[in-house]
């Protein structure tokens, strides 16, 4: 009361004949609560004396600043029927009352998760990798028996998803797919072009593009577009319907989420691949005799007949070949991806991710076991 | 007429002392809270609504009804500025939310809390860091341990189990997910509540007990409540005033007894639903 220049302190104690009385001044809100915290834990309180609030001179009060009062004095030894209350408000006692009769004991620092040592976390890992193998293979083969349910009861096609899937995956790419490999033809003819242009022998740039391209380029950068595109599409449609409960619904329709959501996509991709690979072959030579007309001097009718000339049927056909096994791979690890979200937004966007990372490294591996396994694929 | 209402000054509602229940009983005479005038809203062709005026004064429990599909959530979200009417006007706590700037109205969202109607907690944390969320945003030179002091009060006062504190939403039953929404909404001492079907998809015991939650924290903390609701019991049980919407007008706004009375076929279907009984 002295020095009423300063901002007066939120309370004082004071020492009576009767007790202690403990005078409460200005805002007891949730915005002062470091100060409140501060000033209160400078007072010496004495448990065993009998203690007074005193809030004649109480600004506001929230329940916050209420708790902390009272948890204050508690953890001092007063609790809440022990104190004498004075000069509140009808409401300010009402909110004493419901902050006290509410407040219960909860378990300090349960809600924080404690730091995993190394090993735990190696062994969390390696528990993690274990578990989605084992959920990874049971996928496949549910899939597999949904399949096989499906061949012998044809009726259960999924006509009208597997168009609207069939429309998404490939029709919808097509502009993409066709402008990324008329690039990548582009720049392929005109790297081999400088190469080439210094042994005079330019008219070789075909060879080296026809295969590249049938080869393994197109086949590569379209299945990775659709690994991007339809995989990271997969995951994060299933997921969301995780989310909200849409595939607990369909099983409880008596409808398998197998036969209505996997399989369309597992076909749409699979026909799907193949098709937009062709068309993806056919826009890089394009790109490719575009080049070699501008720069090389190879006229586009020549760039064609040598095309025809150097590049095998075979290669064209091994290129197309291993899409559909690309495209399963992208199907499988999308939809399964889908499938485990945990009911949490975050979850769909983290498997989302975990989709597109793994599965063009699957696409790679599958290549890479494909030129392996045939090598002898060669003009 | 926005002239003449911006005319008034918005100082007295913030100025009142927060603690004084003097102030907060005669209600009757202060600036309202909530103020709509002639609001309207075109969804798909249709005027939702058509004219919509109420106003809110401190220390009241205003339930507004309707229909399924009268707007109650559409109009709830223009409130809390989430939606912009496409006529009208709405003031909260004296201001003209169509006139605010950004900054203004991210300081006046302090000074309220929303319950959406299906919770909309955050899926990705946990109950505690849901209702620390905001503390975190606003306030956010409080200390860990104070934050977790004032999240455990209102963990407490929303009805939550201690245990539940540590759950994630989507392990919580319909009942504690909208006790940790509620929370939440809490969090930063509102004066001004808005809830959305707080009591739907309860079971009528959970309902009751929500009631008498929300009862006593009105009471105690000093708060104005807006809610919607399909609940005669909440009704009759908690709201001190009753607005009606029906065909994007309202029809009826008073207390329930004299509401219940009104000769109007839809406010009549509506009680004698429970008449029945
Ligand atoms: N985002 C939106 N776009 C178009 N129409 C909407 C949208 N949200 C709500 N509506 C329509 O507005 C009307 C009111 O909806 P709502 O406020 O949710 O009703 P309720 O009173 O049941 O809460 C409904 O007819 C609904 O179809
Ligand atoms: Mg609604």
């Amino acid at each position: 009361m002295s020095n009423a220049a300063s901002p007066e302190p939120c309370c004082h104690l004071e020492l009576g004949a009767d007790g202690q009385v403990l005078r409460l001044r200005g805002d007891w809100t949730l915005a002062r609560l470091p100060e409140l915290q501060a000033r209160l834990h400078a007072l010496a309180i004495d448990p065993l004396q009998p203690l007074q609030l005193d809030a004649s001179g109480l600004g506001a009060l929230d329940s916050a600043g209420a708790n902390h009062l009272l948890s204050h004095l508690e953890r001092l030894g007063v609790p809440f029927p022990n104190l004498h209350l004075a000069g509140f408000s009808a409401q300010g006692l009402a909110l004493l009352n419901l902050v006290a009769g509410r407040r219960g004991g909860v378990a300090p620092h349960s809600r924080r998760r404690g730091r995993r040592g190394l090993r735990q976390v190696v062994g969390w890992h390696a528990f993690d990798i274990a578990r989605g193998t084992r959920s990874g293979l049971a996928f496949i083969g549910q899939t597999g028996q949904a399949l096989g349910h499906l061949l012998r009861h044809p009726g259960l096609v999924r006509w009208r998803e597997l168009f609207v899937q069939l429309e998404m995956v490939g029709l919808r790419a097509l502009p993409i797919v066709m402008l990324m490999s008329y690039l990548i033809g582009v720049v392929f003819a005109y790297l081999l072009g400088i190469q080439m242009q210094k042994f005079s022998a330019n008219h070789l740039v075909v060879d080296g593009v026809g295969i590249g391209i049938a080869r393994e380029m197109a086949p590569l950068i379209t299945a990775v577009l659709m690994a991007g595109r339809s995989g990271a599409a997969f995951t994060a449609h299933l997921g969301a319907m995780k989310v909200n409960q849409e595939i607990d619904a369909i099983v409880t329709l008596g409808l398998s989420p197998f036969q209505v959501l996997v399989l369309p996509r597992l076909f749409a991709i699979v026909l799907m691949l193949p098709l937009l690979t062709f068309v993806a072959d056919v826009a890089g030579f394009v790109g490719a005799a575009h080049v070699a007309a501008w720069h090389l001097d190879i006229p586009t009718a020549s760039f064609y007949d040598r095309l025809r000339d150097v590049l095998p049927l075979n290669t064209v056909l091994f290129g197309l070949e291993k899409t559909p096994v690309f495209a399963a791979a992208i199907a499988l690890i999308a939809c399964h991806s889908g499938f485990t979200v945990k009911r949490d937004a975050r979850s769909v966007g983290l498997h989302t991710t975990a989709t597109v990372v793994r599965s063009i490294v699957a696409v790679i591996l599958i290549d890479a076991i494909f030129a392996v396994a045939y090598p002898e694929i060669e003009p | 007429m926005s002239d003449e209402h911006s005319a008034r000054p918005p100082e007295g509602m913030r100025t009142l002392p927060r603690g004084d229940s003097a102030q907060r009983k005669g209600a009757q005479m202060t600036a309202p809270v909530v103020e709509v005038a002639a609001l309207r809203t075109r969804l798909d062709g249709r005027w939702v609504h058509d004219g919509v005026s109420f106003t809110l004064r401190p220390g009241e429990i205003v339930a507004l009804i309707g229909g399924s599909g009268s707007g109650k959530t559409v109009l709830l979200n223009q409130l809390v500025g989430l939606r912009h009417p496409d006529g009208g006007q709405v003031k909260l706590f004296g201001e003209d939310l169509a006139r605010m700037g950004v900054e203004a109205l991210q300081a006046l969202r302090r000074r309220f809390g929303l319950l959406f109607q299906d919770g909309a907690l955050f899926s990705a944390m946990r109950v505690a860091e849901n209702v620390a969320a905001p503390l975190r945003e606003h306030l956010p030179w409080l200390s860990a341990p104070l934050r977790d002091e004032v999240v455990d009060l209102k963990l407490a006062l929303a009805g939550l189990p201690v245990d539940a504190a540590c759950k994630m939403p989507s392990e919580l039953s319909g009942g504690m997910r909208k006790r940790a929404a509620l929370a939440r909404a809490l969090a930063l001492e509102p004066e001004l509540l808005f809830l959305d079907e707080p009591t739907s998809g309860l079971d009528p015991i959970s309902a009751r007990e929500f009631d008498s939650t929300l009862r006593v924290l009105v009471d105690s903390l000093g708060l104005t409540v807006l809610l919607t609701t399909h609940d005669l019991d909440s009704l009759w049980g908690l709201a001190d005033r009753v607005i009606v919407l029906f065909e994007g007008k309202v029809i009826a706004d008073g207390p329930v007894r004299e509401v219940a009375r009104i000769e109007h076929a839809w406010i009549r279907s509506y009680f004698d639903t429970r008449a029945l009984e």
